[in-house]
């Protein structure tokens, strides 16, 4: 059972689009923890 | 691991990237824990972390050099099924998240697992979990500290003891420093450095070479990593499942933040934290599926993601993986050392040696237990192939399996299971760990954490069905704080 070559392309490409938004996702979380005073 | 013949980065220029960062590294760590005055602060971060930095610490601490690195080799070893059973080590932070919460309901002035386990289980099976503990810690700051000084060697050529004493330093440096505060602000920058470095590398290999060709070339040379039915693939993913669960469950790195993060947040934290590392060794790992396509011939399985890499981008991708491998060494070494020396100050100096220390004391112990830490791991990892069991990177890992699996069931009974039975909790660990080891030398490396923690729930489970012994939650909390009133 061999994977597809659109299976394959759609793990890749959704795996790579959620880990290059994670920064973008991570410095939004920053900013508003750092705006609301709740760094730490 | 053997490296290549040819780095891939000029040593000049790696050692200008090694300066520059170790710097960077220092200069933050001595910021961000200059208002530290007490054991709690330099321990504890304040105990009031955001959910920012919480979640960039839980998943940087996570992507240790194993994961960029081993996430290719995996992917150019088992295919498909090595990348997708690498990232379901996420499972073991997302299967944390509740317990985080309940750790914290339970011993909101906790500081330690080892606090944990002594008050929930008593002074025996503390003493047995430490022992465990701590073996597993050790083993996993030397095969950490070797990872450095191979893959800086690998990478750019720089001698093997030189570059691990340069890493090794230089968290030792920022740890001692700042605290945990130290190691979580530099976390949040080395998980961005991390992941962006990792897309951007994936991104430019989908680009340039495509799915395509990607598929067909591996169909007509390895069409068997394409195959969704590969036994030794479906194996490893359990076996890596189990080992992380494991991992994650007893060790101080994940205790400690449990802790260290504010109300609420721990369990959100994990949770998304867990969620947002799920992909990344998919994104590390499928460059190395683009060998065949890009006719690259890989003289050593460990190093396909650096030499993809460079086959793609040139000198830009290699400096690239070498910030990014520094960024996941750095981003683990510095919590490992930061955790087990606030085991060994809280469970063996104050727990064993002073139980009157004050806080001043706790505070002054836990920087000179960094430094001992640090030079301890130097020494174990200069000798690196000449001790018996340090052989290599994999091998010590593996070795460490079968006492961290025999702790997972410890851990969730003793925080779950109000009849547990405190002595059936150290049976479970000193069992499990024993014929765990029996079966890595009898059996072979690959049974070591399935056979440790299937013996562990046997005892667990038969111990406290024999002998239940009820046990008052509230304890918990009403114990912890009456000490720390002691000691204040």
């Amino acid at each position: 059972m061999i994977i597809s070559t659109t299976a394959l392309s759609v793990i890749v490409v959704v795996a790579t689009l959620v880990a290059t938004l994670t920064p973008i996702l991570l410095l939004a979380m920053f900013i508003r923890d750092w705006k609301k005073g709740r760094l730490w | 691991m053997t490296g290549l013949d040819d780095p891939i980065l000029p040593t000049s220029i790696a050692w200008g990237l090694l300066i520059a960062f170790s710097i960077l590294w220092v200069a933050l760590g001595w910021w961000l824990g200059r208002h530290n005055k007490t054991a709690e602060d330099h321990m504890l971060a304040g105990r009031n972390v955001g959910l920012a930095l919480a979640t960039a610490t839980a998943m940087a601490t996570w992507v240790t050099a194993n994961t960029t690195m081993t996430a290719p080799q995996l992917a150019l070893q088992l295919g498909v099924w090595g990348m997708l059973g690498y990232s379901l080590g996420a499972l073991g932070l997302v299967l944390f998240a509740p317990l985080a919460r309940r750790i914290r309901e339970l011993m909101p002035r906790g500081f330690t697992s080892g606090d944990f386990i002594r008050l929930r289980f008593g002074t025996f099976t503390w003493r047995v979990f430490l022992l465990v503990s701590l073996i597993y810690a050790f083993g996993w700051l030397v095969s950490m500290a070797m990872a450095g000084g191979v893959l800086i060697n690998a990478l750019a050529g720089i001698d093997y003891r030189v570059g691990m004493t340069v890493i090794l330093a230089v968290c030792v440096i920022y740890t001692l420093l700042g605290g945990l505060r130290a190691v979580i602000g530099t976390d949040f920058i080395q998980t961005i450095i991390i992941i962006a470095g990792a897309a951007f590398i994936a991104w430019l290999t989908i680009d340039k070479v495509g799915f395509e060709a990607i598929h067909f070339n591996l169909m007509e040379e390895r069409p068997e990593l394409l195959s969704l039915l590969f036994p030794a693939a479906i194996m490893f993913l359990f076996n890596n499942l189990l080992f992380g669960v494991g991992e994650i469950f007893h060790s101080n790195v994940w205790w400690s933040r449990a802790f260290a993060f504010g109300r609420n947040v721990g369990f959100r934290a994990y949770l998304l934290g867990g969620l947002l590392w799920l992909p990344i060794p998919i994104v590390a790992g499928f460059i190395a599926l683009a060998t065949p396509a890009l006719g690259i011939n890989v003289p050593a399985a460990d190093m396909v993601g650096p030499l993809v890499a460079a086959e793609v981008l040139g000198l830009t991708g290699a400096i690239v993986v070498f910030i990014v491998v520094f960024a996941a060494l750095a981003s683990s070494l510095d919590s490992l050392l930061a955790a087990t020396s606030d085991l060994v100050t809280r469970d063996i100096y104050r727990g064993h040696i002073r139980p009157q220390a004050s806080e001043q004391n706790q505070f002054r112990a836990t920087k000179v237990i960094v430094v001992l830490l640090g030079l301890l791991t130097w020494l174990a990892a200069s000798y690196r192939g000449e001790l018996p069991i340090i052989g290599s990177l994999a091998e010590l890992l593996y070795f460490t399996g079968a006492f961290v699996a025999s702790a997972i069931w410890p851990i969730v009974a003793g925080l779950y299971w109000r009849r547990a039975n405190p002595h059936g909790a150290a049976w479970s660990m000193i069992l499990g760990s024993g014929i765990g080891l029996a079966s890595y030398f009898l059996i072979g490396f690959y049974v070591a954490a399935l056979v440790g923690a299937a013996v562990s729930l046997a005892v667990m489970v038969l111990s406290t069905w024999l002998a239940p012994r009820p046990f008052d939650w509230d304890r918990l909390s009403r114990d912890a704080t009456a000490e720390e009133v002691r000691t204040a």
